[in-house]
């Protein structure tokens, strides 16, 4: 793509996204996530195949649909409340339709079936951008009208995107379903704290946009989408295969890495709130989460993969791609624990 | 504290740094200044605890197993130098790397003070072992035995992490020092119940549980020599000084509670020792002689009588430092024959006859002679589970019966009776191996001169 359609395509998505984070107005809202919609679709159709076309529709699709729930829970709102402000939503009724909307932009259970599919027609950077940037928008008005939002609603489609998340990457080779179903989880982990602590949300979804970060460059830097391509990067890089491993880790939230924060905080506030069922249920569904990390991890960095005798000779050539972001991103990501006191600045 | 952790994270820098044919004995070499450290803190308040910050501490329960982690890391090193010698520098660096990491979890596990700091360096241990199971170690197994460990130890714990947290709301602080005087007893109730089970099922599987026991053989057998020596020597008795720390918050429950975990452990006990007569691994024999003597810990913490707590403190020592001697004698034999099975390499008496000294000793002691501190460990756990019900003491004697049998049987097998014929070329003991065998056993028997030290926090 030109550099200038790119400049303007780009600040268009951040543009969309500042807006909904800044506004007070619930129509400059729904504008943000229109404008952000719109924006993103060259992106995810920087490849001209039918794939991707395929992805770029379905995420219209849902997209286009989720504003338009979210217009009728805003008009709904409005009706029984007389104003614009984006507040308390009191009304049972606009409340639920504007989280079932938000929901399915995020890609929360039972509307979660997008998610995959879109993320695998697309190039990695597209794939790492609608996996990260994304979630901010939605995440930013959930926070704001967390205190009116129906806790049942909110801690079923958690539950049951957790479970999702957790069975659905069992069976995935492709390096982006299987991403996917991470981002599914991890937006459950996120749903389900939001009623008690949104602080802890964000907390979760910074730690989240820095690992998925992280992964998703290191996947690039291979160029590698599939488990296969990416058990030949012993040969490459073995740094990267140690890294990767280290990466695969903390997305499952093992300590003493810093993936391990959210899933610790966000358990001891749901057993504050008297939970115990559900922060015990969510802990071992991501047990299987864990499962398809540690296969990936298997994969590259802990034994080698049968392979053809040319793959053996990928280190004679130099990787020319240059990542800047990439070594804080990965310190970000794993060595954070020892910090966890300082999460009080997230307030 | 600090004295002894800094010095372990900086092993680190030291093997990357060291020249390629100076990183073995660099490694070893500061590895044993930073035990002969440790082992002042073995000179402990007989009615306190010696508290070094607010984070660590140590006691007489947690010393013995300080100074028998720290003990252990050059012991490691020393084992693992010839099957590491085929690979590449930065390899050989990795894995003590790796080695050195899960030396600091260990050191900070065993001396926090605060029970989640505890589990969350429980947790940590788990990725070094993973790794050096699951990338070094020599068959195609070890996937899965890298797995299993992960996930039946993950399964078991984070329920533990929950009720971790709930407790810690309830009081208020989870630390040592104030949990002894804020307890509660433990109402007789469902949600208490399922509070106790989730508080021990974490390190009922670590230690572990007759029924839960599937990981170990798999992870032992398949774990290289290092890894074999620190899972039976020190990540076990994690699953006990776990259980003897946690028990203070679990009241009175526990005179019900522990019922089934007792038949599992009783029977269990002589179940893995009956099948320790049926091994062609010598491996998985001594893999499963782990779980029989571990199962008698897990009798005598949950009766939580004094002498029993004397004997598991004194048992869990001795058990480390016995299991660990027979898995590197183990090794020996497989770095000549290179296979696990028993009757490959027999008559080793009249090859390798320093070697079989040190296998005499090492199945006496694991047979409970007397006067080691294994003994001292048994006995005392055999006459606290009499003074609690009296028909446990067929169950203990058939258990000594069958250790007794298993131990000669692995002795004899090994090293009396005709060589084979087929192994050609058996290279002598080299003074590494005489040296790590002495080196474990040395401890051992001396210990049996002054047992009050690994008698824990109730002499």
């Amino acid at each position: 793509m030109k550099p200038p359609i790119l400049i303007i395509i780009t600040s268009t998505i951040i543009l969309g996204t500042m807006i909904v984070l800044f506004s007070s107005h619930w129509l400059m809202i729904w504008i943000g996530f229109e404008m952000n919609m719109l924006a993103i679709i060259p992106i995810l159709m920087k490849k001209f195949n039918p794939r991707a076309t395929e992805a770029s529709t379905k995420y219209f699709l849902t997209q286009a649909t989720a504003s338009m729930l979210l217009m009728l829970g805003i008009i709904i709102n409005l009706l029984h409340s007389g104003h614009w402000t984006i507040s308390m939503i009191p009304n049972p009724i606009a409340s639920t339709v504007i989280t079932i909307a938000l929901a399915m932009k995020l890609g929360l259970s039972p509307f979660h079936f997008w998610v995959p599919e879109v993320t695998q027609g697309v190039p990695l950077s597209s794939g790492m951008v609608l996996l990260t940037w994304q979630k901010i928008a939605p995440l930013s008005v959930l926070y704001q009208i967390s205190p009116s939002i129906n806790p049942n609603l909110l801690v079923a489609m958690a539950a049951t995107s957790v479970l999702v998340g957790g069975w659905g990457g069992l069976n995935q080779t492709q390096l982006r379903k299987i991403l996917a179903y991470s981002s599914i989880t991890h937006m459950g982990w996120m749903a389900a704290i939001m009623v008690y602590n949104p602080t802890l949300m964000i907390l979760n979804l910074t730690i989240y946009i820095m690992m998925t970060l992280g992964t998703f460059m290191l996947f690039m830097y291979n160029l590698s989408t599939t488990t296969l391509s990416l058990s030949h990067t012993w040969n490459k890089l073995p740094l990267i295969a140690s890294l990767i491993l280290a990466l695969m880790l903390s997305l499952g939230g093992l300590p003493p890495l810093s993936g391990f924060i959210p899933k610790w905080m966000i358990i001891q506030e749901l057993t504050k709130n008297d939970m115990i069922v559900m922060p015990m249920f969510m802990a071992t569904t991501a047990l299987l989460n864990l499962y398809f990390y540690m296969r990936l991890a298997y994969a590259t960095a802990l034994t080698m993969f049968p392979s053809a005798n040319n793959t053996k000779m990928k280190w004679q050539f130099e990787s020319m791609k240059k990542m800047i972001f990439l070594p804080p991103l990965i310190v970000a990501s794993t060595m954070l624990l020892p910090l966890t006191p300082m999460l009080s600045i997230m307030d | 504290m600090l004295k002894i952790i800094f010095p372990t994270m900086m092993l680190v820098p030291l093997t990357w740094a060291s020249k390629p044919n100076m990183i073995w004995i660099n490694t070893t070499a500061y590895s044993l200044l930073i035990s002969l450290v440790s082992l002042t803190y073995l000179n402990q308040l007989s009615d306190n605890s010696l508290n070094f910050s607010l984070l660590f501490f140590t006691d007489s329960l947690s010393a013995p197993l300080l100074v028998l982690t720290t003990w252990l890391l050059p012991l490691m090193l020393m084992a693992s130098q010839f099957h590491l010698s085929k690979e590449t520098l930065t390899r050989k660096k990795l894995y003590i790397t790796m080695l050195v990491l899960l030396q600091l979890f260990l050191i900070m596990t065993f001396s926090a003070m605060e029970l989640i700091l505890f589990y969350i360096l429980f947790e940590a241990t788990l990725v070094p072992t993973l790794v050096i199971i699951t990338r070094w170690g020599n068959q195609t197994e070890r996937l899965n035995a890298g797995l299993y460990f992960l996930f039946y130890t993950l399964v078991g714990s984070l329920p533990l992490l929950v009720a971790l947290l709930h407790t810690q709301n309830n009081l208020g602080s989870l630390n040592f020092l104030l949990m002894q005087y804020w307890t509660q007893p433990l109402p007789n109730s469902w949600s208490s119940m399922f509070l106790w089970l989730a508080c021990m099922m974490a390190f009922m599987v670590k230690m572990p549980l007759y029924g839960l026991h599937l990981w170990l053989p798999k992870a032992h057998v398949e774990a290289p020599i290092a890894g074999s020596m620190v899972l039976a020597a020190v990540l076990l008795k994690l699953g006990g000084y776990g259980m003897m720390r946690i028990t203070t918050l679990l009241g009175p429950l526990t005179n019900f509670m522990a019922y089934p975990f007792m038949m599992l452990s009783l029977w269990g006990m002589i179940m893995t020792s009956s099948i320790c007569l049926r091994q062609t691994d010598l491996k998985s024999l001594i893999a499963y002689s782990s779980v029989s003597h571990m199962a008698l810990v897990i009798v005598a913490v949950l009766i939580q009588t004094p002498w029993s707590y004397m004997g598991a403190t004194a048992l869990m020592i001795a058990h480390g430092l016995t299991s660990s001697l027979l898995f590197c004698l183990a090794n020996s034999n497989y770095e000549r024959i290179h296979s696990r099975t028993m009757i490959l390499a027999r008559g080793l008496q009249t090859l390798l006859p320093l070697m079989a000294a040190w296998w005499l000793l090492a199945s006496l002691t694991n047979l409970s002679l007397p006067p080691t501190i294994n003994l001292i460990g048994e006995l005392f756990v055999v006459v606290a589970t009499f003074s609690w019900s009296n028909i446990t003491i067929t169950l203990m004697g058939t258990n000594i019966i069958i250790t007794a049998l298993y131990s000669l049987y692995m002795l004899i097998t090994t090293q009396r009776g005709k060589c084979t014929n087929h192994v050609k070329s058996i290279k002598p003991s080299f003074t590494r191996e005489n040296a790590l065998m002495a080196l474990h056993l040395l401890p051992l028997l001396l210990l049996s001169l002054n047992p009050k030290m690994i008698l824990g926090p109730i002499y």
